[in-house]
């Protein structure tokens, strides 16, 4: 059982429930109250309670979560309540012209010449900022700048004597960096920069190099934080924050630090790969900074991790906690060119602007940074952790969100604090409060989720979907036909549609986090599927043949007169061994005829005969069963079921049917009348088996 | 020739020859038998594939259909994993054959569907007969545990046999015959062995000669009778070869068949032989002849004429018209004035088209007719002797007839038919035979009237036949009364069978079959129509879907001939009928589909949505009595699957042979549907409504047990529990 691997914070539960800086354990209410000396078989087997509802789901949740990343089969953006996850907007296309396509590329074109011609990069360092530092504090001390110094390695290619690669560092400048500035009120010409001129990239004499990079190095006086925090590696891959581009942060080197006195931070930023390629364009950057003292990382150990405390941090916090150093970079081509740089805002990260989207940044840098006393990795350590927030007198601080499950018949909860608003199941920033409860309802519907709302946040009880519908909703053609195919991973497929397309606008009520409370009633919401209609394969019934989607709307087994009942009734008829070959004839056209069309009421029949005559008239006509019709025709009219109109009618549309086919009657009247003279010969011996008397008795 | 072989019989040589004709009958009987089983299986090849070819061309036909339908298929995906790349090889052991290769394409796997036993669709009842044979003894898989045969002989039990138990070494007539006929070979060759012996090809011929000229000898059947005792002895085994060899065709003719109308063979017979076939066997209620439902059919003479339609033409059709002649024209009149009305209602028939009335009797025709129970009916022909004063004037006009016209047998027979329909309205009737001119037919009149004085001349047939009616009619009433008494016996609330009550001189009181069974006289009753007990209909304007409609209250469907303001009574081609109280005559169901049930086996599932009580599909199968019904559900209670439907006391519907799509609505006990009988125009059918309003794709349940009038039990397992 190691839950932890998969489910991560959330699952994170009492026996192995650490700070980890963001999410904090607050309570375990039944656990809580043994708070003497917890009795392991207890939590044990609260703990296997607790799997038991939750495991399954979660590692369902986790699993899609995995597909979705690969091959999604959505995009969040484009659900009405992720709308603010869409930055791109449609405004461009009302302005666009075919014909402007070309005068775009080439101007793109351009812009990449001059970009090959700058000979120097400028560095414009906007400040660097860490976030347990309050400017206030900083001034009070007179430690409002750092010094950067600013060095670039050249890693060479290997010879054959080396143990390791050659490298070569060049410094190329140092500065005193503004320490947390407030970036609204500076100047953008006040800014410290830095040329590194292109010839330092031209390949040296000695060595070949393979790549070149910046390492910056910030050396800042003063004590260490009392808090002991500690940034561990930041090796990230930070390719979606937006300004930039495609950097790519090498590996911090670790050295360890002289001086008590003094903290270095580090960091290294690749400027051309090894196969040469420029790595860092014109841009804004904010480089994650790494105190080299305590990181004694080598560099087999490292992996794609950041680590806070020992533990696994979301990628970009780092950006709203950490050191960090933000320059501008341009590539120019004249040195003595003044900066015309813009002010280099502090990047957002995608955390800070989740709830305060305005939030400055001083405000965020003060944001309350949960600071452990103890940090202890035990597994007991359920009710002896304690916490301690900084500021929580801050208004605006982030919004912290309460995990409360239930279980165990609801009789039991484990809380889990987090203070972001990423969806616990499969880590999507939904950015807002109502974003991520409709996600979580919508989305993890094995779960229900009730909403709390909260002094320091907002609570979400979450408890087991007991009439979760786990049926298939796809396009039940591709259970059947091609198993599988449904969860096809080679990327799209057109699908046989089975469905029409409805165009529907529902009355979009305006987001409020009340629908997301408990009913009133206690009842909880009716879990129908929001999915209702065909979402099966059907088979004919004849055959077991599966339905297709073309053979929907027609209802191919519900005729009147199926094959076999139209067999049956001429058979049937042909048995009569006292009824000569013309009635028979008559008697077996008639009964399909009824059978077709179904008729039921008396006072159909006159129509019924003429629609005979009409349909069978030809055939009466070439068979020379005229007189036999007649016959059939008085009956009808003794059973009082035509009049003799009907008959004179009938027998009139006959004649003109006779009339209209002469040469048919011509051709086949001796042969008709002989079949049917002399079958009645032939017939009976063969069908000998009931008699009309038979059949009343 | 029979005295000869009964010589060779005689005791000193009997042994002999006998164990050798036993042997060769043997022989002979395996050689046919065997023969026959190669015809049989070349048969079932021969079939096997003009089915195979029937059904390519037909898949061809529909393949060219939905290739004009522009759908768009699901891309085959191509092989890919694991699979992808392996080969399948084949290996020589000898070093000259190269190894073959071929690359692996791994089917998909295919989801199971439930079991299904086979069905014949059908969307009306079915009434088959009792079956007092079992046809197959049921499977109940491989081990037949202990219990099971007990069931089986307990099974066997209710029934008079099983179907193929006497068959074992049954020779049929046709391997008889053929038998002897390839016994007499030897008997021929016999006889040449003991004469002289001749040429080989003159023995052929005159082998081929004898057997015309002679029958097979003695020898043969008592041989046959020796191997097969039960086929009877000799001389009925001698009797019977000859009855097998009597050709045909002559004195095949069944009595009572009359000839073809347009055949060449056409007699000259009464109007009641004419129409025979026609009246006995078309159902009245289903439109139909010989019918799947129901088993009696009234005849037609029982029915009255609801007006007089009958008048006689006065226009004359033509310069040469019959009514142009002297006194035809008062002939006519006097004879149209009193036939139809003269008609009385009488069980026993008479040939029809003879005579008109005397003038006295036609007056004591009238007081009849004007009283109650008066009626008539228009293909019943009073048969009364005419009268002096009638065949004089029938002499009279057949001396002004002129030349004798050529009458066939057909067109006497159809003047007769037609004749009982348009009395004297000659002109039609001419129209109608179409060879013949009204003035022809006229004289014909004349003659037929001075001919028949004598009633029942050769029509001797039709009484028997009437008789077998009456007594048909009286084992029927004897039948209600018997369960009229179980009927009293039991409490109100229960269900009959209707059938069309038959009792002419009654009004409809306590005795008529339909007050005793609750029901009431339907359109189909011989009663009169003002009858006390028959159902008036509603004149509803509104959608008969409440109790305000006496319809819907007495749990009866619109009658289109009775209620004619609903609705129920027009567009009939439109499935948008204002009355809602007649979905199930109409065949107003909805689109329901299969597929594996979510519950237990296959279920069925419906395609549109509907509302609360809206009509969803008529329950339907075979109508099977109660007491097959038992036999049946033993079965398959044993099966642990039922299909049956108690009905009303006297029929249950079965849909485990045929039926429609709702036959796989499963059973709940919170169900969506409810099924309910209903009186369709005669027929109690089996409606299944919606309980509540149901969505698209949604799957029907109801309850089995119970139906909203109560009267519905299930028959099979739950049944027991209900006991227990």
């Amino acid at each position: 059982m190691a839950p932890q691997k998969y489910t991560g914070q959330v699952m994170s539960s009492a026996s192995n429930c650490k700070a980890n800086g963001t999410v904090y354990p607050t309570s375990a209410a039944v656990a809580v109250n043994t708070a003497k000396k917890p009795k392991m078989e207890q939590i044990q087997a609260d703990h296997e309670l607790f799997l038991q509802a939750f495991e399954k789901p979660t590692q369902i949740y986790r699993f899609l979560r995995t597909r979705n990343l690969i091959a999604p089969i959505l995009l969040h953006r484009s659900l009405t309540f992720m709308s603010h996850r869409n930055s791109r907007s449609n405004a461009n296309r009302k302005i666009f012209k075919v014909d402007d396509m070309l005068a775009k590329v080439e101007q793109m074109k351009g812009e990449q010449e001059s970009h090959s011609l700058s000979s120097h990069m400028q560095l414009t360092f906007t400040g660097f900022f860490h976030k347990t530092d309050k400017p206030c504090q900083n001034s009070e001390n007179g430690q409002n700048s750092v010094s950067l110094e600013v060095l670039l390695v050249k890693v060479c290619h290997k010879k054959r004597k080396d143990v390791s690669c050659p490298i070569k560092q060049v410094p190329t400048g140092k500065k005193q960096v503004p320490l947390n500035p407030d970036v609204s009120q500076a100047k953008p010409g006040a800014f410290p920069s830095l040329l590194v001129s292109s010839t330092e990239f031209e390949p040296s004499n000695s060595h070949m190099v393979k790549s070149y990079s910046l390492l910056f190095r910030v050396t800042r006086p003063g004590k260490r934080d009392p808090n002991g925090f500690i940034t561990g590696e930041t090796d990230e891959n930070i390719a979606d924050v937006k300004e930039e581009l495609a950097s790519r942060k090498k590996r911090s080197t670790s050295h360890r630090d002289d001086g008590d006195a003094t903290e270095t931070f580090v960091a290294q930023m690749t400027v051309f790969d090894k196969n040469r390629r420029l790595q860092l364009l014109d841009g804004e950057y904010e480089v994650s900074m790494q105190q080299i003292e305590d990181c004694p990382v080598s560099k087999k150990r490292a992996t794609w991790e950041t680590i806070l405390d020992g533990k696994r941090l979301p990628p970009f916090e780092t950006f709203s906690q950490g050191p960090t150093l933000q320059f501008t970079l341009r590539w120019t081509g004249d040195a003595s060119d003044p900066s015309t740089a813009p002010v280099a805002k502090p990047l957002s990260t995608r955390n800070s602007d989740a709830s305060v989207p305005e939030s400055r940044p001083a405000t965020l840098r003060s944001a309350p940074m949960a600071v452990k006393d103890t940090v202890t990795n035990t597994s007991s350590s359920t009710g002896v952790q304690t916490r301690r927030e900084q500021s929580v007198c801050e208004p605006r601080q982030k919004l912290r969100i309460f995990y409360q499950f239930l279980y165990n018949n609801n009789t039991r909860q484990q809380t889990e604090a987090r203070d972001d608003l990423h969806c616990p199941w499969c880590t999507l920033n939904c950015r807002k409060l109502y974003s991520l409860l409709k996600h979580l309802k919508l989305s993890h519907s094995r779960f229900i989720f009730n909403y709390v709302p909260h002094p320091k946040g907002a609570r979400i009880d979450v408890s087991i979907n007991e009439c979760y519908d786990g049926s298939y909703v796809g396009n039940p053609q591709d259970i059947h036909s091609q198993p599988g195919f449904a969860f096809s991973r080679n990327g799209p497929v057109k699908r046989t549609a089975v469905t029409h397309i409805l165009v529907c606008r529902p009355k979009r009520t305006k987001p409020s986090l009340s629908e997301f409370l408990e009913s009133e009633d206690g009842e909880p919401e009716q879990q129908r599927t929001y999915v209702s209609g065909h979402n099966r394969l059907y088979f004919h019934s004849d055959s077991c043949m599966p339905l297709r989607p073309q053979e929907m709307d027609v209802d191919s087994e519900d005729e009147r007169d199926p094959e076999w009942l139209r067999e049956k009734t001429a058979t049937q008829i042909e048995e009569f061994t006292d009824v000569n070959e013309g009635e028979k004839e008559v008697m077996k056209l008639w009964n399909l005829h009824v059978m077709k069309h179904g008729f039921i009421a008396d006072n159909q029949m006159s129509q019924a005969v003429m629609l005979f005559v009409e349909n069978c008239g030809p055939h009466i006509t070439r068979r020379n069963l005229c007189r036999n019709f007649l016959l059939h025709l008085v009956s009808m009219h003794d059973f009082n079921l035509v009049t003799t109109a009907t008959i004179d009618r009938a027998m009139v549309r006959l004649r003109e049917i006779q009339a209209e086919l002469p040469e048919l009657e011509e051709g086949q009247d001796g042969v008709g009348g002989a079949c049917n003279g002399h079958a009645v010969s032939s017939g009976f011996s063969l069908h000998g088996k009931r008699t009309k008397s038979a059949v009343t008795d | 020739m029979d005295e000869v072989s009964g010589t060779r019989l005689s005791p000193g040589k009997a042994p002999r020859s006998l164990v050798q004709w036993r042997r060769r009958v043997k022989s002979e009987y395996m050689r046919l038998r065997q023969l026959k089983r190669f015809r049989k299986a070349e048969e079932v090849k021969a079939l096997f594939l003009s089915n195979r070819r029937k059904i390519e061309g037909r898949t061809e036909l529909l393949n060219k259909e939905w290739s004009k339908l522009r759908i768009q298929t699901i891309p085959l995906t191509t092989p890919s994993g694991s699979l992808a790349g392996k080969k399948c090889t084949v290996e020589f052991g000898f070093p000259s054959f190269p190894n073959q290769a071929v690359a692996m394409r791994p089917l998909t796997t295919v989801a199971g569907i439930p079991f299904m036993y086979s069905w014949s669709p059908l969307q009306q009842n079915f009434m088959v007969e009792d079956e007092t044979f079992l046809h197959n003894i049921p499977y109940m898989g491989d081990e037949v545990l202990e219990q099971d045969e007990a069931f089986l002989e307990e099974l066997i039990d209710n029934y008079d046999g099983v179907h193929g138990d006497r068959e074992g070494g049954f020779i049929s007539d046709e391997i008889f015959k053929e038998l002897v006929e390839a016994l007499s070979q030897y008997s021929d060759n016999e006889e040449e062995d003991e004469e002289t012996t001749e040429e080989e090809e003159e023995r052929a011929l005159r082998r081929s000669r004898k057997r015309k000229r002679k029958s097979p000898s003695d020898k043969i059947f008592s041989a046959i009778a020796s191997m097969f005792p039960y086929k009877g002895t000799m001389e009925e085994l001698k009797e019977k070869y000859k009855d097998l060899l009597e050709p045909p065709s002559e004195a095949k003719l069944p009595p009572l068949c009359t000839p073809n109308m347009d055949g060449p063979f056409a007699k000259s017979v009464q109007r009641e032989q004419s129409l025979h076939s026609f009246h006995t066997l078309f159902c009245r209620r289903c439109f139909k002849y010989d019918c799947f439902l129901h088993p009696f059919h009234a005849s037609p003479n029982v029915y009255k004429r609801k007006s007089k339609e009958i008048r006689m033409e006065t226009e004359p059709c033509g310069l040469d018209c019959f009514l142009l002649q002297k006194g035809a024209k008062e002939f006519a009149d006097q004879y149209m004035l009193r036939s139809p009305r003269s008609r009385r209602r009488r069980r026993q028939p008479r040939p029809c088209s003879s005579t008109g009335p005397t003038p006295s009797g036609s007056v004591e025709e009238r007081k009849d007719g004007d009283s109650d129970h008066e009626t008539t009916s228009s293909s019943e022909c009073n048969s009364r002797c005419p009268t002096p004063t009638k065949l004089r004037q029938g002499e009279e006009l057949l001396g002004q007839g002129g030349a004798p016209q050529q009458w066939s047998g057909a067109d006497e027979s159809l003047f007769r038919v037609l004749h009982g329909t348009y009395y004297n309205n000659f002109c039609s009737i001419a129209r109608l035979i179409g060879t013949k001119t009204c003035k022809q037919v006229y004289e014909f009149a004349v003659k037929e009237v001075l001919i028949h004085r004598v009633p029942l001349e050769d029509g001797g047939i039709s009484p028997q036949k009437k008789k077998r009616k009456h007594s048909l009619l009286f084992c029927y009433v004897y039948i209600v009364i018997l369960f009229t008494i179980v009927v009293l016996d039991n409490s109100s609330n229960q269900v009959y069978n209707y059938q069309p009550c038959d009792h002419p001189e009654h009004p409809c009181d306590s005795s008529c079959p339909c007050v005793m069974t609750q029901n009431f006289c339907e359109k189909f009753c011989q009663c009169d129509q003002e009858c006390q007990n028959r159902f008036p209909g509603c004149r509803c304007k509104t959608q008969c879907n409440t109790k305000q409609c006496p319809c819907y209250l007495a749990v009866r469907e619109c009658d289109p001939d009775l209620c004619l303001t609903c609705g129920a009574s027009d567009r009939w081609d439109n499935k948008q009928v204002s009355c809602k109280n007649c979905s199930i005559q109409r065949g107003l169901k909805k689109h329901l589909l299969l597929a594996p049930s979510d519950v237990a086996g296959w279920g069925t599932f419906i395609k549109e949505p509907v509302q609360k009580n809206e009509f969803i599909s008529e329950y339907c199968g075979e109508l099977i009595s109660q007491d097959e019904a038992d036999r049946r559900g033993r079965i398959y209670d044993k099966y642990m699957s039922s299909f049956l439907f108690n009905l009303n006391n006297d029929f249950v519907v079965d849909a485990t042979r045929k039926g429609n799509k709702i036959r796989f609505a499963n059973h709940s006990v919170n169900p969506n549907c409810y099924a309910k009988v209903v009186m369709v125009n005669g027929d109690h059918r089996i409606g299944i409504f919606a309980k509540r309003a149901i969505q698209q794709g949604e799957e029907l349940f109801f309850d089995y047990r119970y139906s909203q009038a109560d009267a519905l039990k299930y028959v099979g397992i739950e049944r027991e529990i209900d006991v227990v």
